[in-house]
């Protein structure tokens, strides 16, 4: 008897643990809210769920560890997600400056040594 | 002949593109004024030199020692860093921040707001279009310092602990790249020159992914800061709400409406917890007007939902109601 009542207990503690107030609720969220001012479209249509799985492919794509897509997926806000799941392609990716420097120093360095300009001497 | 003249031309051509074209006068002294020195460098802002292609775990773990959250770019590379485009996109840099309990202040795109910051104390994370073409060089470095009398700033950037560039090829590489520029503050800490909706937005974001703590801090700033504006009591209320304080969110939302009477979002969540302070006839006049005011807009389709659960329930308010 005392087995089966901590039975129902636990069970109706794991079934809470999956509705948080804000999901049951008809609640709008502060970020919803400030987004509202600055979108047009009408939020509650766009497909959250669909632009996380698509970020998920995305992110899977590109060689990022298995193990932490879940928690980076997490971590974005739904307009985030909205926003990498359109246009992640085409989103600058901030990497590195050596790489563009470099090509440059050697464009200008064949130049130099094949006497088409002429920079890198003393004046 | 003509050849190697073409060729340099092109080369020339080439270097000013590269050097971004420093035609314009002196930029700083314009961008300061009175209120802001003419010369600051951020010398307590720590270094991470950079390894290879990871400028923003680098540039990121860089603003966030600066507002006290001690973490090695190593730690951030697997949140942040995308191997298939050998960088890091800007909302993982936002999200990352947020992690860490840090309020992603995105910057109005202006050049006087970035130097604001730093005249204020703050390094900014800016990103730089160093390259063109096939070669677009995206790249993240983090602005520690200006001098308006000699017309440079001061960068922590790659491999590059005190980088000096003239202002006009920096605010270039900067304008080519969208002018982007990201503080990350402590909860409860403003950004010089604040502006409400891009602060609140940052402070949102910390809600929408459970970090309510953080997000309190925040909304409790932007309410001292804007006292005659709605959205900080909105939030507040939202996170009496979420911590199952259902008076305090009711009076949270009521002081948001009696800010702004056309806020929608204030009066369906003002509905909504009338409803379960077993107020339904009160939450039925309260979501009536929210969907007169939501019209057709971006919020029109979240107060239908309320409004068909809160219309279900016919009773009459219970002792204790309010009566407005």
């Amino acid at each position: 008897m005392f087995k089966r009542s901590v039975v129902y207990v636990l069970c109706f503690a794991v079934l809470n643990l999956g509705s948080p107030m804000m999901a049951n609720a008809a609640m709008i969220g502060t970020l919803q809210a400030v987004e509202s001012s600055t979108r047009a479209q009408d939020l509650a249509t766009v497909n959250a769920a669909l632009a996380q799985d698509q970020v998920r492919q995305q992110f899977a794509a590109l060689g990022v560890d298995p193990a932490q897509i879940d928690s980076r997926v997490a971590a974005l806000t739904d307009s985030e997600l909205r926003s990498l799941a359109g246009q992640m392609s085409g989103m600058p990716a901030g990497g590195d400056a050596l790489a563009v420097i470099g090509i440059v120093f050697i464009v200008l360095l064949i130049l130099e040594l094949t006497g088409v300009i002429d920079i890198f001497k003393k004046a | 002949m003509a050849a190697g003249n073409l060729v340099r031309a092109v080369a020339c051509g080439l270097v000013f593109l590269l050097a971004g074209c420093a035609t314009r006068g002196p930029l700083l002294p314009q961008l300061t004024s009175e209120t802001v020195p003419p010369r600051v460098e951020l010398t307590t802002t720590p270094f991470f030199p950079q390894r290879d292609y990871q400028c923003g775990p680098a540039a990121l773990a860089t603003v966030l020692a600066a507002s006290g959250v001690t973490v090695d770019p190593d730690a951030l590379v697997p949140e942040v860093y995308l191997p298939g485009r050998q960088g890091s996109l800007q909302p993982e840099l936002v999200a990352a921040a947020r992690g860490r309990g840090r309020v992603p202040y995105i910057l109005p795109p202006r050049a006087e707001v970035l130097v604001a910051q730093v005249a204020a104390g703050t390094p900014v994370l800016v990103m730089q279009k160093l390259g063109a073409g096939p070669w677009p060089g995206w790249h993240y470095a983090v602005l520690v310092g200006y001098d308006a009398t000699a017309d440079r700033v001061l960068l922590r950037s790659g491999t590059d602990e005190r980088l000096e560039l003239s202002a006009a090829r920096f605010l270039t590489t900067w304008e080519r790249a969208g002018r982007w520029a990201m503080v990350t503050l402590r909860p409860g800490q403003m950004p010089a020159a604040p502006d409400l909706a891009r602060f609140m937005e940052a402070a949102a974001g910390l809600e929408a992914v459970g970090r309510l703590e953080e997000a309190g801090g925040a909304y409790e700033a932007a309410a001292r800061e804007w006292p005659d504006e709605a959205l900080p009591h909105l939030g507040l209320a939202n996170l009496a709400y979420a911590r199952g304080d259902l008076q305090g969110a009711e009076r949270g939302f009521h002081a948001a409406i009696q800010i702004a009477p056309a806020d929608v979002a204030a009066r369906n969540n003002r509905a909504e917890v009338l409803l379960q302070l077993g107020c339904p006839a009160s939450a039925r006049k309260e979501i009536e007007a929210a969907q007169a005011l939501a019209g057709d807009g971006p919020l029109a389709g979240a107060v239908a939902a309320s409004a068909s659960k809160i219309a279900a329930d016919r009773r009459s308010d219970g002792k204790g109601c309010p009566t407005n």
